[in-house]
């Protein structure tokens, strides 16, 4: 152990830092847990709502409701990742070599993410508005103009059971330069003399990519699927502006603890979801950020 | 101005069993300029962090003067620093750089200025005092580093590698400016170098280390003419010195098909029925078919007035290195100083004989040296 | 993803050796890349293109079947109408967004000098549990995060609205402000620069200020440019803890478009004024912008 007088005055500098967060998030978890766990019964009627303990979890699990939010979740997130996903790589790889007026395409793809998913929302609940045909407006409309009248779809609000991957189209229209940045980044981070090797050694193009850049990028990979995953499930801003707060279509348990906290008057409830929701989180980061401390530290 | 003195000081970096610096002991006079050399790894750097309180020192203790300096943190052991890449601000200007430690002191602005200046000039840097380290080159950054140290008038100057940046020409030439500048100024100085040429040039006293443990700390004369281990012995003089696994028999040792003769005192001590004799390239000479050591020259090396050669001895058992453990080493050639008018050819078989009283014996196992 | 991003442009320049044959491919390969990355600039821009058009279209004018021609009549009405409903949330969003960006910002580089340059026993697991806070869903300390507001209210009245919003940013940006600048410390600024300043008489303080302050300007750029958008950019917080008459642009974007008989010309100016300050700061400073993307990947 190092001696104090040396450490002591790093420690006091983030105490302050420590001591918010600790409160702020640690400790607010655990209220938030307890909350989850409480018995509340209707204040009119008098019937048991949650039944308190892990009985509330087991409810909520075992809802209708809840089940088809986590569909919707799961959904939203599949297509979302990968879209997001195979749109930045490519994009990447469309300009990773370098082309003219680089920087032009590089800007516009990333602009997207400076805008609020807010502001975002209302334009694209314009363009993804369900109706079709003579009052059709967004892009329903133009399809119709561009005589590609068979494209019309509902979007978020058609009866399939897979209608969230129509929430994902925003979502990855946001987040596709922000994955372009990143493998961009990673690309230019590979010394030239890699693929004149390759070249000498008789690898195509295609070879190259394959064998010697993609393997490189693979932690980079890694990042932004832990990223882009936990942004998924927190989604909340884009489906509340979209489909409204309320909408069952669309729920998934972001917007349904709004609903059960806002709605319903029913605090457990939602505490339970964030809770869920929270470890549902933690699964993916957890190892993610163990590990990566792990190898910081090795270094 | 101070002695410094570390008094069985040892680190052991956490995590590891080995300690970086194994109760390392020596004692610097007021004025002194030592220099600490050693592979890499060998604790000599991490020797002069402990010093400088960059370090901890997790055993014994360190003396600056007659403070015990062990548990001080840098700021307060009063002294002053020359690192390997300068470390220079770099929003600062030379002069700020020079005057930062003077500034904290809470030392007066003019009486920075004056102080500044006059290292300026002693550096040679009075037309860059206005200048970024960006806008400096490498000798110069160099020299503002130096001049960092030179404001504050320490008890104690350190100095990590602070050469190894600098291309071979400048060098050799700020090597012999630092040296006499410690001369003039007298401050007590310990420097820090891989570089054994530089470590024989510049200190009064040099401190060979390995493995965090002190080997020898003598004057360099002294340490050249009587190393005290077989690693010293390899270690201090370019070319190396060659080092040989040879018989004891009766009167000497053997050599080639003679015997060499060597004291009885000498050998007495030695461990095994054999040695390890070491023979300075220069102390080799060229004698008559069947005498000495019989050696194929590989390569002559012609410098003009001398030409070393470099060969193979026949007699392969006899040309092992071995190190102080005894372990084999990667075959050295055998490497001897000869007449550069009349250098023998390559692949002609020389015979070669150590110079009478130019020998050093080496206790086989331990690589300790043998008697006197 | 290493913070060299933060010291330089965020992602170089390629370096691939255009004189080299064969490295571009063919004029064929290279006209169908272009074609490509036009192809996306086009969808990238759409939302853009209704949101323009739409914007400057007279109310009366507006019609599904025009949806997206271009206006007949200029009109600025539409943005008139949103301008004057949107300029005070549009005030307390500045308010917000600039102290959130200075206050998180100093804290982050307090932080991130410890964490990379003066650590004390433990600090690689307080900065894991730091990170760990950036990775939340807020929903799970959403209910206990109100209630705990509603009660510093009883004793400091004036924590409400954007103040709320202030404490909540500036808190929860902790770990990300952190990893911002203990990255760039750890790349830009050489562990021996801070030993010279020991030696030469500094204690921390005297550190931070005289010698690591005055060369952290590129990550204060970033950190200030991260945290401005996310606060100017939430909804969530904002919807949790403050109205319609003490609340920031997104929540009163929402409202504007959240209407019976959307009037899409001051909607869509709207998302478009509430937008421009940080597409404002994405162009102007777009290579701290990424900067800023990039750290969020932790590694």
């Amino acid at each position: 152990m190092r001696k104090a007088k040396t450490w002591l005055p790093g420690f006091l500098l983030v105490l302050p830092s420590m001591i918010l967060v600790g409160l702020f998030v640690y400790w607010l978890i655990a209220k938030n847990v307890f909350t989850s766990l409480q018995r509340s019964t209707n204040f009119v009627t008098d019937k048991v709502v949650n039944p308190g303990g892990y009985h509330n979890y087991t409810q909520l699990l075992g809802s209708g409701d809840y089940q088809h939010a986590l569909m919707n979740l799961l959904v939203l997130t599949v297509v979302f990742m990968v879209g997001t996903m195979v749109m930045g790589l490519l994009w990447a790889v469309l300009l990773e070599k370098g082309v003219g007026a680089e920087g032009v395409f590089r800007s516009v793809y990333l602009f997207p993410m400076a805008v609020s998913f807010i502001a975002a929302g209302v334009v694209w609940r314009w363009l993804l508005s369900p109706a079709q045909g003579d009052g059709a407006i967004g892009l329903n409309q133009l399809f119709i103009k561009l005589h590609l009248d068979g494209l019309q779809s509902s979007w978020w609000s058609s009866p399939s059971r897979f209608s969230m991957a129509a929430m994902a189209i925003p979502a990855i229209w946001q987040l596709s330069g922000y994955v372009m940045a990143l493998f961009l980044a990673g690309f230019r981070g590979i010394s030239e003399d890699q693929r004149e090797a390759a070249r000498i050694d008789g690898a195509s193009e295609w070879k190259i990519y394959r064998h010697v850049l993609f393997p490189q990028l693979s932690p980079i990979a890694l990042s932004a699927l832990i990223i882009l995953g936990h942004m998924s499930m927190k989604m909340f801003d884009l489906i509340y502006v979209i489909a409204g707060p309320n909408s069952y279509k669309a729920a998934v348990p972001t917007t349904m603890m709004w609903t059960q906290l806002f709605a319903q008057s029913n605090p457990q409830a939602a505490a339970v979801n964030a809770t869920i929701l929270l470890i549902i989180v933690a699964v993916v980061v957890v190892p993610y950020l163990v590990t990566t401390s792990r190898s910081e530290r090795s270094r | 101005m101070a002695t410094v003195k570390f008094d069985e000081a040892s680190r052991i970096y956490p995590g590891n069993d080995k300690p970086s610096v194994d109760r390392l002991n020596i004692d610097i006079a007021d004025g002194e300029f030592l220099v600490l050399v050693g592979p890499s790894g060998c604790g000599k750097s991490t020797s002069l962090r402990m010093l400088a309180g960059l370090e901890e020192v997790n055993d014994g203790k360190i003396w600056i003067g007659d403070r015990d300096v062990t548990n001080l943190s840098p700021k307060d052991r009063d002294v002053a620093m020359v690192f390997q890449n300068y470390a220079l601000y770099p929003h600062m200007t030379v002069a700020d750089n020079m005057g930062f430690a003077l500034k904290i002191a809470g030392v007066e602005k003019s009486e920075i200025r004056k102080r500044v200046e006059e290292a300026a000039k002693i550096l040679d840097l009075e037309p860059y005092l206005e200048r970024k380290p960006k806008a400096l080159s490498g000798g110069q950054r160099q020299r503002v580093a130096m001049g960092r140290a030179i404001v504050r008038s320490p008890q104690v100057f350190l100095m990590d590698e602070p050469l190894s940046n600098l291309d071979a020409k400048l060098r050799v030439q700020t090597r012999t400016q630092i040296a006499s500048l410690q001369r003039r100024l007298g401050v007590t100085t310990v420097y820090v170098t891989h570089d054994q040429i530089e470590a024989m040039t510049m200190g009064d006293r040099v401190a060979v280390l390995k493995d965090g443990i002190l080997q020898q700390c003598d004057t360099p004369r002294h340490m050249y003419d009587r190393p005290n281990n077989v690693f010293v012995a390899g270690f201090i003089g370019s070319p190396a010195m060659n080092l040989l696994e040879v018989k004891v028999v009766d009167g000497g040792v053997r050599l080639g098909n003679g015997t060499y003769p060597v004291g009885r005192d000498h050998l007495k001590e030695a461990s095994g029925d054999s040695v390890t004799m070491g023979v300075r390239p220069e102390d080799l000479t060229l004698t008559s078919a069947g005498q000495g050591i019989p050696v194929v020259v590989d390569v002559v090396e012609e410098l003009g007035a001398d030409a070393y050669i470099y060969g193979t001895a026949s007699d392969a058992k006899q040309h092992q290195d071995v190190d102080e453990s005894g372990a084999d080493l990667p075959e050295r050639p055998f490497i001897a100083r000869v007449d550069g008018r009349r250098p023998p050819q390559k692949g002609e078989t020389v015979y070669l004989a150590p110079k009478e009283g130019h020998v050093h014996m080496f206790d086989s196992e331990s690589g300790k040296r043998l008697g006197d | 993803m290493s913070s060299s991003v933060l010291t330089e442009e965020a992602i170089p320049a390629s370096t691939v050796q255009h004189g080299a044959p064969g490295t571009r491919g063919s004029a064929g390969t290279r006209a169908v890349r272009y074609a490509l990355l036009v192809a996306f600039v086009l969808l990238v821009l759409l939302p853009l293109y209704v949101l323009l058009v739409t914007s400057f279209k007279p109310s009366a004018d507006i019609s599904a079947d025009t949806a997206w021609s271009l206006p007949h009549r200029l009109s600025v009405e539409g943005w008139g109408h949103a301008w004057q409903t949107l300029s005070p949330p549009l005030l307390r969003s500045l308010i917000l967004a600039v102290s959130v960006a200075v206050i998180s910002s100093v804290l982050g580089a307090m932080n991130g000098f410890v964490f990379a340059r003066w650590t004390f026993p433990g600090a690689q697991v307080v900065f894991t549990l730091f990170l760990f806070g950036m990775f939340i869903p807020y929903q799970a300390v959403m209910i206990p995060l109100q209630a705990m507001f509603l009660q510093m209210q009883d004793t400091a009245p004036f924590v409400d609205g954007i103040v709320k919003l202030i404490i909540a940013h500036c808190i929860y940006g902790i770990p990300i402000c952190s990893l911002i600048f203990r990255n760039y410390y750890a790349t830009a600024v050489p562990r021996e620069i801070l030993e010279a300043a020991k030696v030469d008489g500094a204690g921390m303080l005297r550190v931070l200020r005289s010698v690591v302050l005055p060369i952290s300007a590129p990550a204060f750029v970033v950190a200030m440019i991260w945290q401005f958008t996310s606060a100017w950019n939430d909804f969530l917080f904002a919807l949790f803890l403050t109205t319609r008459n003490n609340g920031p642009v997104t929540y009163a974007l929402n409202e504007l478009a959240g209407g019976q008989n959307p009037d899409y010309s001051s909607i869509m100016a709207g998302v478009l004024i509430a937008s421009l300050p940080t597409l404002l700061v994405y162009i102007l400073l777009g290579r701290y912008f990424i900067g800023g993307l990039m750290s969020g990947s932790v590694k």
